[in-house]
């Protein structure tokens, strides 16, 4: 009886996916317009930035490390994870302070939660977007 | 009725980048995105009135 071994090749990533996939994070999108995806970018950059902009517009709030009156510091990182996953909007907005404020009148919106929902799901569709960006330029998805 | 438009909103925008990174050619994906939109009214549907009935 003859043994056949399988021997697996892991090729190394190249450098040049690591940089698309920084810039598929920092602008939704962009990760994909530069790899010539046009329709991939429109449809998952634009679904981020829609995203992203819709939940703003609800009066959203996004979350940083300084903890608000009655919570910890702690229970913001998570939110903060996913809002960060926006790249340059999220720190554009924290630099401008847009969506960052503990506004109690803006809190009474009956679109507040959802607005929030909105600008969460934002940074995490900009995760896939990145990571599927990252595959394309990495030869590991066609 | 407007809480259910925003449900509507929110599954198109997920099931676009689900069904735009998932399968190989593009019918699969658009039959994927619109299966990942179905689910996402359906479950939010279910959960719903599940909702309703628990008084707490």
């Amino acid at each position: 009886m003859v043994k056949t071994e399988r021997v697996e090749v892991i090729e190394p990533t190249p450098g040049n996916a690591w940089m698309i996939g920084a810039v598929a994070w920092f602008v939704p999108g962009l990760g994909h317009a530069l790899q010539k995806r046009w329709i991939r970018a429109a449809l998952m950059g634009g679904a981020v930035w829609f995203s992203f902009f819709i939940g703003l517009q609800m009066g959203g709030h996004m979350f940083d490390l300084s903890a608000s009156e009655g919570s910890s510091t702690i229970l913001q990182v998570p939110p903060m994870i996913a809002n960060i996953g926006t790249g340059a909007l999220y720190i554009v907005s924290w630099l401008l302070g847009i969506g960052f404020a503990d506004d109690p009148v803006q809190a009474a919106r009956a679109t507040y939660e959802y607005g929030n929902t909105f600008l969460l799901i934002a940074g995490l569709l900009n995760y896939l977007t990145m990571l599927d960006a990252f595959d394309i330029a990495a030869g590991r998805k066609p | 009725m407007r809480h259910f438009l925003v449900m509507c909103l929110f599954a198109a925008i997920a099931s676009v980048v689900f069904g735009a990174m998932a399968k190989d050619d593009n019918r699969e994906r658009w039959l994927y995105g619109l299966k990942v939109f179905a689910e996402f009214i359906v479950i939010g549907l279910a959960l719903g009135w599940l909702l309703y009935f628990i008084p707490w």
